[in-house]
């Protein structure tokens, strides 16, 4: 057991390009497609289009930030037993500058989402004049900009050092990356709670919630572990990666997919229920649209499927250690993970009930952006190692023996 | 692969010093509590005790006349007794954080300090507990509060985070003190068979039920001790989110906010922590367990204060930020007025405490500073408590001008609150000298020799057999 | 020859790693009635004695779910049916307001079921046991790693010959 993992002369880190290369290829078309429907969404009905867009970016930037988020608490903690996860995350978080270009239609479409943005629904309405100072267009932009390059760099500087490890085995770089960790965890809290309130809360204008910056953590990364896992079992599946991670690695991941499920509960229920109790009007506003007229189906579809189904199943042990059922959790997960950002997004364009009408259009947008995440993920399994094949720390965390 | 000598700079250091053995580990945690009683220990005992006395003289006073000896007033109908309960509800759940929530992220460093933290745990909620007790004025009705069939046919009203917070609280309490006496029972069982005397070996063995080591009892035991903490780490994120509504669930500027059941979390565990360090740093010099709460456990646990401290900043900052972007006057006031008001001088006491002073611990040579490790914990006490003051406050300026007061405390406020630390330590006290402070059999078992594959054996054979490889001083890898 | 008077029989062991392997070959061998005793619990001797799991979780599953039915109807029965009033605006009843109590009484009968159902599990408090009467057994909470085969065992018969071919030192018979 423990001690035969100990002289492992060599950890098979190299995943199956080929593979990986199919995956990348087939995202890629997938991608062209989805971006082609979007073209068409784009003619049909702009406005929509625009929301549409703005929920798939969403959707595919949270899990890119918990990416970045994952890859910098490992350090932050000192953990050994993420060490072979890791560079999947710092996949994912590399991302992050695609990320940085499919903002740009939200930028163009900023009138057509952001009632704020109007100069002249400002001047009418004190509240939105009392705050003009912050949700003004060109402050707006200035912070976006900001935020994305934050995360890029962060991102670009922790995938670095980690390929860079892998050349030349240098324990130094473990260190370098741990010292930057703590600074670059208090970065990403600021900037992905106001990018939070920025891009998605500021939708209602009138509303607020000194949680929301939380809730979209909670969400980014419950949905990351959910790639996570994925990702895992194509790794040691058709990715090649049998003899290096095992099942115990899958159900570490399983695990925090767990806890992160009840954490996103946790937030949501604490941001629903004191708005619930406290009953203030401008608070109720944003779930009063979510509760009536057909959305309260999508809202109760998202307790039970964000959290209540997949609680039940993976409280069991056998759950996690489970290729099929963990895998077909991870996917499930990321559907209610789209559900969350479908009703973060959409009732504020359909506040008189939901539109299924328009859903070829949200499902146009996840396809596009979707296929062009999921192709350079893969790509980036072709170009580097899938595991820090000369952390330090490797060898330790492969022989954990999950008891 | 890395050279051997960066290795284990990567890898942590052992969590026991000393070259210790089975043996050894027994004796010397056992020794504190079999040791004649020291004169240190006794002075501290009665110093203790004069602040029970204390208690009991305000409490008596308090059931007699009635809540009006405290400071309250119109706007200010809540005062100290809210914000002591939380103070001493929020230091209880580091307690169970480092039980439960580190043993589930099998942070096995936490051996050497989490019976300590139990016991702090069970004693500060006795000290919580008692204060919404005596609170309620006529104590001797407390018993309304539980659904129990009377001939009024009337029931408590279950819509009232009050109630909510009978019920957390007690369950908290319950389930710790479970917790803790799991943890014991095999420690129990050590100190009942090295018993001298027949009054010793009876009550230990009484209170250690017959544990005897058996496998089978081992199997059951750690199953039902994962189970535990799995169960208390949302329990003690049930307790303070249950008790942040308390405030959260009115429509008090300041209180009504989304972000309070995380924000008192952290806060919770912030000055848990702080507590702990506060208590292990002269108890692991007095008992001598320097072998077993090392600088890496104090070290450790500053980093999580500067964690936590770091998530109760970025509330403050939200809570800040929102009330100025709602745009809602009511909002905006409270918080102008908590920074700016009369109260300025305990926002400012709380800011500096909580948020400033913790920044020290991105020093590596401060976070290894037992000393100065030390007096930060006792800054972020004080901190804590003026969170729970600042906020309880935001009564003092309410929606009606013309009942606007400012509340000040009297003797009789200060003396109950100083009073729960002479039951605290008291207590305490009595934990340390007949309970094992460190629990033997957890550190036992994440020795190295623990493990029964740790190479020690293998080499150990092989001395027998003939080949000469020291063994003894692999007990430090 | 299972002798009335015989417990069974006392063999100590220097440390896990020889216990493990004893405990491993005891079960290879067929033996039944054996147990192993040790001051903390060790990694792997589940398997090592071919234990089957443990069956504390089903207590706390039934626990929890009659703390969480027991709270639900506790709730809604004294609000909404016997005696309902309008408090806070809020109504009779509502999953909402309910939850907090609901959690806390889920979590407090799961414990009760982890703690009580492990003590009943392991047939404690027991005060009185047949090693008891054997001095050397009182180092099992120090730091010594027993190993005992019951009388009852079919294979008690040749059982001191298996304890000291596995290394087991200090052989003793334990009087019932």
């Amino acid at each position: 057991m423990a001690a035969t993992a100990h002289n492992r002369a060599t950890i098979p880190a190299q995943a199956d390009a080929g593979a990986a290369n199919g995956v990348f290829k087939i995202g890629l078309g997938l991608g062209v497609v989805g971006l082609a429907g979007v073209g068409g969404a784009f003619a049909v009905d702009h406005k929509q289009a625009y929301f549409s867009w703005l929920t798939a970016f969403a959707f595919y930037t949270t899990i890119a930030l918990g990416g970045l988020f994952f890859t910098m608490l490992h350090h932050l903690v000192r953990a050994t037993w993420s060490t072979p996860l890791r560079r999947a995350a710092e996949n994912l978080a590399a991302n992050l500058p695609l990320m940085a270009v499919l903002f740009i239609p939200i930028v163009i479409g900023m009138h057509d989402l952001y009632h704020w943005s109007h100069a002249e629904a400002v001047e009418g309405d004190p509240i939105l004049k009392g705050k003009a100072g912050y949700l003004s267009p060109t402050f707006w932009i200035v912070r976006a900009v900001i935020y994305l390059a934050v995360w890029n760099v962060l991102a670009w500087f922790f995938r670095r050092t980690s390929l860079r490890q892998d050349e030349t085995g240098d324990v130094g770089l473990t260190f370098k990356m741990r010292k930057m960790a703590p600074a670059g965890v208090l970065a990403f809290a600021l900037t992905i709670s106001f990018a939070g309130f920025d891009w998605l809360m500021s939708l209602n204008p009138h509303w607020f919630s000194t949680i929301f910056g939380v809730y979209v953590f909670a969400g980014a990364t419950m949905s990351m572990f959910a790639v996570l896992a994925l990702t895992a079992l194509w790794l040691t599946n058709r990715g090649g990666l049998g003899n290096s991670l095992t099942i115990d690695n899958v159900h570490d991941v399983g695990k925090l997919m767990f806890g992160f499920i009840v954490f996103w509960t946790y937030i949501a229920f604490s941001q629903y229920y004191l708005i619930w109790y406290g009953n203030i009007p401008e608070e109720t506003v944003w779930y009063k649209v979510r509760l009536e007229n057909g959305w309260q189906w999508y809202s109760r579809l998202l307790a039970v499927g964000h959290f209540a189904l997949p609680f039940w199943v993976l409280m069991s042990r056998h759950a996690k250690r489970n290729r099929l059922v963990l895998g077909i959790t991870a996917v499930w997960l990321l559907v209610m993970h789209f559900l969350d950002h479908y009703l973060l997004v959409s009732p504020t364009l359909h506040d008189h009930g939901p539109h299924p009408a328009t859903l070829w259009m949200d499902a146009a947008a996840m396809l596009g952006i979707g296929g062009l995440f999921v192709a350079f993920y893969a790509r980036r399994f072709t170009k580097a190692a899938a595991l820090p094949a000369r952390d330090p720390q490797l060898a330790a965390a492969l022989e954990y023996d999950n008891a | 692969m890395a050279t051997p000598t960066s290795q284990e700079t990567v890898f942590p250091p052992p969590l026991v010093e000393g070259g210790h053995t089975f043996g050894s580990v027994t004796d010397a945690i056992c020794g504190v509590v079999e040791k004649p009683t020291s004169n240190g220990w006794k002075a501290a005992f009665t110093a203790a005790l004069a602040g029970l006395a204390l208690f009991g003289v305000s409490v008596g006073y308090l059931i007699w006349e009635g809540t009006g000896i405290w400071g309250l007033n119109n706007p200010v109908a809540w005062g100290w007794a809210i914000v002591n309960f939380v103070f001493w509800v929020g230091i209880g759940h580091a307690g169970t954080l480092i039980s439960a929530i580190l043993f589930l992220f099998r942070q096995k460093w936490r051996t050497s300090i989490n019976r300590f933290a139990e016991a702090m745990t069970i004693f500060a909620v006795i000290c919580a507990l008692t204060f919404p007790t005596i609170h309620v004025g006529r104590v001797w009705l407390l018993y309304w509060a539980m659904p129990i069939p009377n001939q009024m046919g009337l029931w408590p009203n279950f819509r009232s985070p009050l109630l909510w917070d009978v019920f957390a609280v007690s369950t908290y309490f319950t389930v710790s003190l479970l917790f803790w006496f799991v943890g014991l029972v095999p420690d129990l069982a050590t100190l009942r068979d090295r018993a001298k005397t027949k009054i010793a070996h009876t009550l230990y063995g009484m209170a250690s039920l017959g544990w005897r080591g058996a496998n089978r009892h081992w199997q059951n035991y750690e199953r039902a001790y994962l189970i535990l903490a799995g169960l208390s780490t949302p329990l003690v994120l049930s307790v303070h989110t249950i008790v942040s509504f308390d405030f959260a669930v009115s429509v008090v500027p300041g209180w009504h906010t989304t972000i309070f059941p995380p924000y008192f979390v952290a806060g919770a565990i912030f000055s848990g922590f702080a507590m702990v360090l506060t208590l292990a740093i002269p108890a692991r010099k007095v008992f001598g367990l320097q072998d077993f709460i090392t600088v890496r456990h104090i070290e450790n646990m500053n980093k999580i204060i500067l964690v936590t401290g770091m998530m109760v900043g970025y509330a403050y900052a939200m809570e800040f930020f929102i009330a100025w972007y709602s745009q809602s006057a009511y909002e905006s006031f409270a918080f102008v007025n908590r920074a700016f008001g009369p109260y300025a001088w305990a926002y400012w006491i709380m800011v500096s405490c909580n948020v400033i002073t913790p920044q020290l611990f991105w020093f590596k040579k401060i976070r290894t500073n037992v000393g100065l490790s030390f007096i930060l914990s006792i800054f972020v006490n004080i901190g804590m408590w003026f969170e729970r003051f600042v906020i309880t406050m935001s009564l003092h300026r309410d929606f009606l001008p013309s009942a606007w007061d400012y509340y000040s405390p009297t003797i009789w406020d200060i003396t109950t609150f100083v009073g729960t630390f002479g039951l605290f330590f008291t207590l305490f006290l009595l934990f340390l000298r007949f309970l094992p402070a460190v629990a033997i059999a957890e550190v036992k078992g994440v020795m190295p020799q623990a493990n029964p594959h740790w190479e020690g054996y293998h080499q150990h054979s092989d001395a027998a057999h003939g080949t000469t490889a020291g063994h003894g001083d692999k007990v430090h890898g | 020859m299972a002798d009335r008077r015989t417990w069974g029989l006392l063999a100590e062991f220097e440390n896990p790693a020889t216990l493990l392997h004893a405990a491993e070959r005891a079960r290879d061998a067929g033996y039944k009635n054996f147990e192993t005793w040790t001051p903390f619990p060790i990694h792997g001797m589940d398997r090592a004695m071919g234990l089957k799991g443990s069956k504390v979780g089903w207590i706390v599953l039934g626990g929890g779910l009659t703390g969480l039915a027991g709270a639900l109807l506790l709730q809604w029965w004294t609000s909404a049916v016997a005696y309902p009033m309008v408090i806070g605006g809020k109504p009779y009843f509502a999953w909402e307001w309910a939850t907090p109590v609901t959690f806390e009484l889920s979590i407090l009968l799961s414990a009760f079921g982890a703690v009580f159902g492990m003590f009943a599990l392991n047939r404690l408090p027991r005060p009185y046991h047949p090693l008891d009467r054997i001095p050397r057994f009182r180092k099992v909470t120090d730091d010594a790693f027993f190993l005992t085969i019951e009388a009852t065992d079919p294979k008690f018969a040749q059982a001191r010959e298996f304890l000291e071919q596995a290394g087991g030192r200090n052989i003793t018979e334990v009087p019932a």
